[in-house]
């Protein structure tokens, strides 16, 4: 090799001196904020907007809001929103700390299966594990009620779900899985000498539990707690499926009240901003709270880690984790399971009461199942592919700091993780259902919804992802002549390629099943597999409904299994 | 195929498809009836969109206010929703031939002919006689607000089921103004749809269902399940409900077959096998069915339905709570 | 025409100016590192040439074409430069081999003449038997060298390295010191190096550029660095030394009343006067437990022994010339051990003495 250089053969190189003042990738950066004006600020906007007009008219009034607060019944609902979301949540607590400290801190047995319930209680949909409790305790049929009249004699019902608890105890049963997400991850960052700090001083294994290891993941609990509560004032299936019956009306079927003729989404969207409100609120106390303290979560400095040795109490939390199975995702699935291939699952289990003819019926001869089922899957696909795209681009100006304001990207992008979902739904159907753009019913407008309501979700793995890889791995590709998209899509793109697929399939499943966002949005060819599972159930057909339930959890099952086999394990339970 | 039905079919063929709110008969049915058009008239395809007919009617509210054509053929068991698109105009109007092949009562719904009646439901009481013999169940409409029936009862929902809304409103007039609040002193079980008192009482979960359709509870007791009907003593509600083509409809040849369908023969042969009336005087009524002309028939007319339901709804979601 | 130039080389954010009107020039072929402690602005300086940082002001010209200016850059990937990083940035998804042919590939060089170069690279750099390694297999000296091959292959115009050894153990650094030279020696590719250890910027550069708080001090040889500092900061930092004040007396250095000689005042400028500072190093001093016979050129003072320290490689004492308050570190060998107090004469080299203002 000689001393001479290759300049010359350097694309565009000829002519170094051509200086630049427009990178044209100036032009995607334009495109992304523009993409999350439409999916995360006009909806919000617009809502904003028309609460404040006057339906056909246009002229600026209050009248939406004294209409929408005008009735006890409508304040009822609020505030039954609002006790059912702090219950819920304070339910999942209560479930998931012990699990979670267990996972990660001790030498309970079972982690494995442990680890195993928390996944299966999270890609259960809600409103299917509020039909399987509807068969399980209801007062009179549920399987619960039967075996306990017919072992004690009793005559009054050991459980009834459809009471407010009831409803609070099934929803808590599949938001569980966040709190120990989040608790379990800070658990995992604390360095055993905290606990032996505490121990030399004289304190035992459950003192130092309470007074130092879980004071020190507080913020992921109360993290937790306050995103089970936004999740369940969203919640559109379970209040309809148990809380009809039950006679209690939250926000989320008053609003669909709203929804009926004349459909009133002026009122509708005044009815919905104080939630926002709520949700600010709720922020601002969390900030609060954790003000002062410092905490490890936050730092992620570990250390060496130990397990707690428990002795006997060990088989104790492991009863606890095996009591959490059995009523989040055993006897729920035993019971749908075995609805789907009844005749009349009221009969109970025997041979002449099975049949294919719930499936057959769903496969076969509905119009519209299979159908729900493709639009199911592709509209999950491509929602999730968007959001990926998207967070991964918006996360990578963010934090490769590449332009002025990109926290106010970022904080687009992470604003439809505190914004209740059934919320973002109304937006997105006061922005873009109606005229000029008249997307009601299009599945262009459901595919949106989705990508921005999970657009959080790839935001936070993306950004996880992006900060693990070292901005000079890029400018070592720049430096050598390729420009920015090009070293993107050639070195970090391919080294991002397992979290963001993790990303992906996550975005996927909860898309698969998310029915709030949906249930406003949806026109008769575009109906997902949540929307016609809660058609369904309007006749309480609860064999049909289960056959359904059990398809769509194949569904998911399927894309778990495959996230599994390309991401790892434990890619669904990762806090990123 | 008669040369009117053929006409229609090959101007239907060109859209290829119909979309069908359906409301007045069960999902089942829905299903059979979309799959019968189907088979009936190849390269027509029917949507079938089954809910209730409050929901039913939400939707293609929220399709006008979007200003998005989705629905051809809108089929609510709340006759009131016809009165109230005639008369903003959102109706187009066509007369089946096959309607004057029909019962009598069913041949006219509307003068102008906006809209035309394709089902017939009747709604009755019935009751699992596991849990209640014949002998102690409800004879009347009057006896289910007697307070030995508390938390025994099943019934639908008007916010949802159009035939609830209807039946509420003909119990107002018999038993005043204050029926719903003496209904609510028994605490019955609310469901959505006005099928879901059969699957409760199917389930052991509520003992005698009020206001079920006879169709339905005949099915789930055809399938061994322990159910019977109630004739009430007064009469039984009788839901003569329209259908009508939408003026803004995507696929209008289409939904003119279709109209023709379902008032035509095929249409109740294929309904009878699932319990429901035969609507035409050439197919025999279903089995386990009192003759129609030997029961008494009550039913408020379309214009109060217009008028009462909304109002009605309201009533109830303040003494329900929902 | 020089290789590199840098005229008023400015980067300002806000009004915290990190780099402050720099020039510097690169002749071809030479080595050059920019020194200094953290935050003085080298490793800026270093990406605004490679393209990364946008300049406030001032230009960069290679070869005297200009490729930054305010407001108007030449994109990184246009400069035909290569740069090695702190964290070597080998791309741990492609082999070694891929990594070390993917600036060639851009380059849209026939399959064969890249596979050549590759080969000859990785032969030079000792890992031609490791080229289907991925770097996650490799150690990080291996690595280092993976480094050094995907940047030379290419023929940079410039090689830029910032702080590239920084990551490696005290031995292999020492080793691959040598290795970056013999690099240049071998291929003479214009380099700037930026690092905080001299002793590195020392075995390897031509020249040495010493920076502080945004500004060159002195840019010279390594060893004029050392014995003609020209600032105090470049006589503090590279090298201990004594910073002592002194005064020109009729062209000579007076220092505590003691006149240091003609032969220190060779590097009084002409016409100075009054007050100077003057570094002196503690190797420029020997101390002897007795007096030396006179007439040696050297400058001798009766001391004491204050302080000492032992540094393995030698002593460090503190002493302090009789009728004087001065406090001078002197160096000794280890076997010339002094207890505290001992009284000492203390011979100063007076050819290394340094005015630094």
């Amino acid at each position: 090799m000689s001393a001479s250089t290759d300049t010359a053969t350097l694309a565009g190189s000829q002519r170094p001196s051509r200086l630049r003042l427009l990178e044209p990738i100036t032009i995607l950066w334009v495109a992304l904020i523009a993409a999350l004006l439409v999916l995360v600020a006009l909806p919000l906007l617009k809502m904003f907007v028309i609460s404040f007009e006057e339906q056909d008219t246009g002229v600026f009034t209050i009248q939406n809001y004294l209409t929408a607060y005008g009735r006890q019944r409508y304040l009822d609902a609020v505030r039954n929103s609002l006790l059912l979301g702090t219950l819920s949540a304070a339910i999942s607590v209560v479930l998931a700390v012990p699990m979670a400290w267990a996972v990660s801190r001790t030498d309970m047995p079972g982690k494995g299966f442990t680890w195993a319930i928390v996944l299966a209680a999270f890609i259960m949909p809600p409103y299917l594990g509020a039909i399987g409790w509807v068969l399980l305790a209801g007062p009179n049929s549920g399987w619960i009620n039967v075996v306990w009249r017919s072992l004690t004699g009793a005559t009054d019902p050991l459980v009834n779900v459809y009471t407010f608890t009831g409803m609070a105890f099934v929803i808590a049963l599949h938001s569980f899985p966040l709190v120990f997400i989040f608790v379990k991850s800070a658990l995992d960052l604390i360095s055993s000498e905290m606990e032996d700090a505490a121990n030399i001083l004289g304190g035992g294994t459950w003192v130092t539990m309470r007074k130092v290891t879980l004071p020190l993941v507080w913020p992921s609990i109360l993290g937790g707690f306050i995103l089970i509560f936004l999740e369940t004032i969203a919640l559109f299936g379970t209040p309809a499926i148990i809380g009809i019956p039950a006679r209690i009306n939250v926000v989320t079927t008053q609003l669909w009240q709203f929804f009926e003729d004349p459909v009133r989404v002026e009122v509708a969207s005044a009815f919905a901003m104080p939630l926002l409100l709520v949700t600010i609120g709720l922020i601002a106390v969390q900030k609060l709270l954790l003000a002062r303290k410092g905490f490890v979560s936050q730092t992620g400095k570990g250390g060496e880690r130990r397990q707690v040795k428990l002795g006997p109490w060990r088989w104790v939390l492991f009863g606890w984790c095996v009591l959490v199975a059995l009523l989040s995702v055993v006897k729920p699935l035993m019971v749908l399971l075995q609805a789907s291939f009844a005749k009349a699952w009221g009969r109970g289990f025997s041979f002449d009461n099975l049949t294919l003819r719930n499936y057959q019926f769903l496969l076969f001869e509905h119009d519209m199942a299979p159908q729900a089922v493709w639009n199911t899957v592709w509209f999950s696909a491509t929602s999730a592919t968007i959001a990926v795209v998207l967070a991964l681009l918006v996360a990578y100006i963010v934090v490769r700091r590449l332009i002025r304001f990109a926290d106010a990207l970022g904080f687009l992008a992470m604003a439809p993780f505190v914004i209740p979902g059934i919320v973002m739904a109304i937006g997105f159907y006061a922005a873009y259902a109606g005229p000029p753009l008249s997307l009601y019913g299009s599945a262009l407008l459901i595919i949106l919804a989705f990508a921005s309501r999970f657009l959080p979700i790839a935001y936070a793995s993306s950004q996880a992802a992006i900060r693990a890889v070292h901005p000079e791995m890029e400018e070592a590709a720049r430096i050598l002549g390729s420009g920015r998209l090009h070293a993107i899509r050639k070195v970090t793109a391919p080294l991002l390629k397992t979290s963001l697929l993790g990303g992906w399939l996550v975005v996927f499943i909860v898309a698969s099943r998310e029915l709030s966002a949906a249930i406003f949005l949806v026109g008769p060819r575009t109906r997902t597999m949540s929307v016609l599972l809660y058609d369904l159930t309007e006749q309480g057909n609860f064999e049909v409904v289960s056959a359904f339930g059990g398809i769509l959890l194949v569904i998911t099952m399927a894309i778990v299994g495959i996230g599994m086999k390309l991401v790892g394990r434990d890619f669904m339970l990762r806090r990123e | 195929m008669e040369p009117h039905e053929r006409d229609l079919y090959e101007a239907a063929r060109r859209e290829g498809q119909v979309t069908w709110y359906s409301a007045q008969y069960s999902a089942d049915t829905s299903e059979a009836i979309g799959r019968a058009f189907t088979e009936r008239y190849p390269g027509v395809r029917c949507s079938v969109v089954r809910s209730t007919s409050q929901v039913a009617f939400q939707r293609l509210s929220q399709d006008q206010r979007a200003g998005v054509a989705q629905c051809d053929v809108f089929a609510s068991s709340n006759g009131g929703h016809y009165i109230q698109l005639k008369r903003q105009n959102r109706l187009t109007q066509f007369r089946p031939v096959n309607a004057d092949g029909m019962l009598p009562m069913l041949r006219t719904a509307d003068p102008d002919n906006y809209f035309q009646y394709s089902s017939l439901g009747i709604y009755l009481l019935g009751h699992n006689t596991n849990m209640v013999s014949d002998a102690e169940a409800p004879k009347s409409w009057a006896d289910v607000l007697d307070p030995k029936w508390k938390d025994k009862l099943a019934v639908g929902h008007p916010g949802f089921s159009g035939a609830i809304g209807i039946w509420a409103l003909q119990m107002r007039s018999m038993f005043g103004p204050d029926f719903l609040r003496r209904f609510e002193r028994n605490k019955p079980q609310v469901g959505r749809s006005s099928i879901d008192p059969v699957t409760m009482m199917t389930a052991g979960e509520r003992a005698v269902g009020v206001a079920v359709p006879s169709a339905s509870t005949l099915f789930a007791a055809s399938r061994g399940n322990p159910l019977k009907l109630i004739y009430p003593t007064e009469g039984v509600v009788a839901v003569p409900a329209p259908s009508a083509i939408m003026s803004n409809a995507p696929n209008p040849n289409a939904a003119k077959l279709f109209m023709e369908f379902n008032t035509g023969p095929a249409l109740s042969r294929i309904t009878r096998t699932m319990f429901s009336e035969s609507l035409r005087p050439d197919v025999p009524p279903p089995e386990g069915c009192r003759p129609l002309d030997q029961v008494t028939l009550l039913s408020p007319s379309l214009e109060d339905a217009d008028r009462g339901v909304p109002e009605l709804r309201e009533q109830w979601r303040d003494i329900f709570g929902v | 025409m020089p290789r590199l130039t840098l005229t008023g080389l400015t980067k300002a954010y806000g009004k915290l100016t990190v780099v402050d009107k720099v020039n510097l020039t690169l002749e071809e072929g030479e080595f050059v590192s920019l020194l200094g402690p953290s935050g003085c602005g080298k490793t800026t300086t270093l990406r605004m040439i490679a393209g990364f940082v946008d300049p406030t002001g001032g230009s960069i010209s290679v070869d005297g074409k200009v490729l930054s200016a305010p407001g108007a850059v030449v994109p990184p990937e246009r400069r035909g430069m290569s740069m090695i990083f702190q964290s070597y940035a080998i791309w741990p998804n492609m082999t070694v081999e891929q990594n070390v042919a993917f600036g060639l590939n851009l380059r849209k060089l026939p399959a064969a003449e890249v596979k050549q170069r590759v080969g000859e690279i990785l032969e030079v750099v000792k890992l031609n038997t490791l080229a289907h390694r991925y770097p996650a297999e490799l150690s990080g000296g291996q690595q280092q060298r993976v480094a050094l091959a995907r940047a030379i292959v290419v023929k940079p115009s410039v090689l830029l390295l910032d702080e590239p050894l920084s990551n490696l153990d005290a031995n292999l650094r020492e080793e691959m010191r040598f290795e970056i030279r013999r690099l240049h020696d071998e291929f003479r590719i214009t380099t700037v190096y930026v690092t905080h250890d001299q002793g590195e910027a020392m075995a390897t550069s031509d020249r040495i550029a010493v920076m502080n708080a945004g500004r060159i001090e002195q840019v010279d040889a390594p060893h004029l660095l050392y014995t003609r500092p020209r600032t105090r900061f470049v006589a503090g930092f590279v090298g201990r030394t004594n910073l002592l004040d002194a005064a020109v007396e009729g062209g000579q250095l007076v220092l505590g009343g003691i006149s240091l000689g003609p032969a220190a005042s060779a590097g009084v400028a002409e016409g100075t006067a009054g007050n100077v500072l003057i570094s002196l190093r503690p190797q420029a001093m020997t101390v002897l437990t007795a007096p030396p016979p006179a007439g040696d050129g050297g400058l001798v003072l009766p001391a004491a022994v204050k302080e000492r320290t032992y540094l393995g490689e030698a002593w460090d004492y503190v002493v302090e010339p009789q009728g004087t308050n001065l406090r001078l570190r002197a160096a000794a060998p280890p076997l010339e051990a002094y207890d505290v107090g001992t009284p000492v004469w203390l011979r100063v080299d007076p050819r290394q003495v340094a005015v630094v203002a």
